[in-house]
């Protein structure tokens, strides 16, 4: 990176940090600290849900899945708006009416205290792991890219933000988020400009679209059949999208207490509805456009040198292996296919889009060499998440490529950022404070919120450094973490909320059985002996708790209802 | 409740049937998209 570059990467986050710290100041007891005294407004509660759940990695990757696999991971997000619609009419006005600090505290009130452990536990482990994951993964890919050192990496990319996010809480989030989201979307947005500005001249939005559809990646409408029966490995259809995005939306936004924590701060049930159903409006098109950016720097790519393969790092490993003479041969081959583009100028679109689809098959004859070269050197052979930086650090502008790395931060910042907060929340209202014999006093409490953010801070990156040392192999696997725990702990939500017959020990005894069966199913799946995508894990998980609850009740004597849940009937 | 009015429209259901009318115009719109590109 040239000193422009660094210049405005930590002019940003040194901004970033100030800004927070300015910002948080809220009264000092825990309804400050972790609800912000529920003063948020709906558009700080729709910029906090978009960045809590945009990482670094959704900025990183989404550009170049599309560039690789197309634009169908956008159905992928087709059941979010349903599962907002369904949040607002049953989640939401129960946790504001019962002004909870977190999800699961409702668990206690509609069952009884080990549900609501149990599942309050689920989440400290599943969110601290991903989160630590989530740490690594961008960091990896900077490391790598741009040599930086990964220790000093991952304390930049899951360390600074514990500043502000110690110090000032919920209202630093959400008013650090919120100049975040505006950061990045300036950032992609200037980006999406330059692609289309620097393809040669007479080439413009038809090229893309065409070359784009030409070449597979506007596939965004998939059914997921193949040979007249349906697909259940396959990742992203329309169907696995609608059922399976929805209850991992459900599930998400409804269970996981980062989510919950967001619209708990809003000023009113009616300022937490709106920021939901606002998120429910703008986000398919938000992640199209994300998608469409990969599409146009997969056009860029064809009126320009592609890369043999995208990590750069990994290519030096083969030059310094056995197979350093037969890259160099497969590498002049490859520039040879590469060169025949700019014989294509002529002609409509469709018939230029033709041209350097074929060019483009040829290309990926020799890629797929190298990836094989690579897996027989135990080497990563995917480079889907270093195609969108390299394009920046390679064709952007001075001082635009530190805002690109800027974005990175800021995206990680943002969804790590209010993960803390909800793993600190957990920590003391769902255990220290439940249960403590002591009573704390209000300082108390707000020191121990401080020191509970800290140590999830410290333990994320410590896990990213874990993460790191293990390798890639490790993250892959975290990757479906989330739908692991996320069908459980929904289906438990859901039984409280529709099944009043259903009792604590029923659920409970389901839930401990069905998380079980859900892990054993994923490593079946893993393992290729079941065939089933991960994303349909969250149907099972959810589906499975309320069917077997509802059986064992049958069985079951039925137990009173826990007088909170009396009083809940009241409104 | 008076606070938890539905801005703009009468009703919440107003809200809850223009998200889902919005997701489906999304998907018939990226069904157009693929059909004429591919």
């Amino acid at each position: 990176m040239s000193r422009p570059d660094w210049i405005v990467l930590a002019l940003t986050l040194l901004g970033m940090i100030a800004y927070g710290l300015y910002k948080g100041r809220a009264s000092k007891d825990l309804e400050g600290y972790f609800l912000s005294n529920r003063s948020v407004p709906w558009y700080m509660v729709l910029l906090g849900i978009m960045g809590t759940q945009a990482s670094a990695v959704t900025f990183l990757s989404a550009p170049g899945q599309a560039y690789t696999d197309g634009m169908r991971f956008v159905q992928y997000y087709f059941g979010l708006p349903l599962a907002m619609v369904v949040l607002c009419i049953s989640f939401v006005p129960v946790f504001h009416r019962l002004k909870v600090f977190t999800a699961y505290e409702y668990l206690e009130q509609r069952f009884d205290l080990k549900t609501r452990a149990f599942t309050s536990f689920l989440f400290l482990v599943q969110r601290g792991l991903s989160t630590g994951i989530s740490i690594a993964a961008p960091s990896i890919i900077l490391s790598s890219l741009l040599g930086w050192n990964i220790l000093w990496t991952n304390i930049f990319m899951g360390g600074l933000l514990i500043i502000y996010t110690v110090m000032g809480g919920a209202k630093a989030v959400a008013y650090t988020q919120q100049l975040q989201m505006v950061i990045i979307f300036g950032g992609m947005s200037i980006a999406g400009y330059l692609v289309i500005h620097r393809l040669p001249a007479g080439v413009g939005w038809t090229d893309i679209l065409h070359t784009g559809g030409k070449a597979g990646k506007l596939n965004i409408i998939t059914t997921g059949f193949r040979g007249g029966s349906f697909d259940w490995n396959d990742k992203y259809n329309l169907i696995s999208g609608v059922i399976g995005g929805f209850f991992l939306a459900l599930s998400y936004f409804g269970t996981d207490q980062s989510q919950v924590g967001r619209y708990l701060t809003a000023r009113s049930l009616t300022e937490s509805r709106i920021g939901l159903l606002l998120n429910g409006l703008v986000k398919v098109p938000m992640q199209f456009l994300i998608l469409l950016l990969g599409v146009m720097v997969f056009t860029f790519y064809q009126y320009n040198r592609e890369p043999i393969f995208f990590n750069q790092a990994e290519l030096k490993v083969l030059e310094h292996s056995k197979y350093k003479d037969s890259l160099a041969l497969v590498t002049s081959q490859y520039e040879a296919v590469d060169k025949e583009r700019v014989g294509v100028g002529t002609g409509d679109a469709a018939t230029r889009a033709q041209r350097l689809v074929t060019i483009q098959k040829e290309k990926e004859g020799h890629k797929a060499t190298i990836r094989r070269w690579l897996t027989a050197e135990g080497q990563d052979t995917n480079d889907t998440n270093y195609i969108f930086l390299r394009f920046v650090t390679d064709f952007l502008p001075k001082g635009l490529v530190g805002l690109l790395i800027a974005v990175i931060f800021l995206a990680a910042w943002g969804s790590i950022a209010a993960t803390l907060n909800s793993l600190s929340s957990c920590t003391i209202i769902d255990f220290h404070k439940r249960f403590s014999s002591r009573k704390l006093s209000v300082e108390k409490e707000y020191r121990l919120s401080r020191l509970y953010t800290l140590f999830w801070g410290i333990f994320c990156v410590a896990v990213a450094q874990l993460a790191y040392n293990i390798g890639n192999s490790l993250i892959e696997a975290v990757n479906v973490l989330g739908s692991l725990f996320y069908g459980v702990i929904l289906g438990i939500f859901l039984v409280a909320f529709y099944r009043k017959r259903t009792g604590a020990h029923a659920v409970f005894i389901s839930a401990v059985i069905v998380e079980a069966a859900v892990i054993i199913l994923t490593v079946l799946s893993r393992k290729g002996i079941v065939p089933l995508s991960f994303l349909w894990f969250n149907v099972v998980g959810a589906v499975g708790v309320i069917l077997l609850s509802e059986i064992l009740q049958l069985f079951m004597k039925k137990e009173p209802a826990p007088a909170a849940e009396k009083r809940r009937r009241l409104f | 409740m008076d606070e938890d009015r539905a801005p703009l429209f009468k009703k919440w259901s107003y809200w809850y049937t223009l998200v889902i009318v919005f997701l489906i115009v999304c998907i018939l719109f990226f069904y157009l998209l693929t059909k004429h590109f591919s």
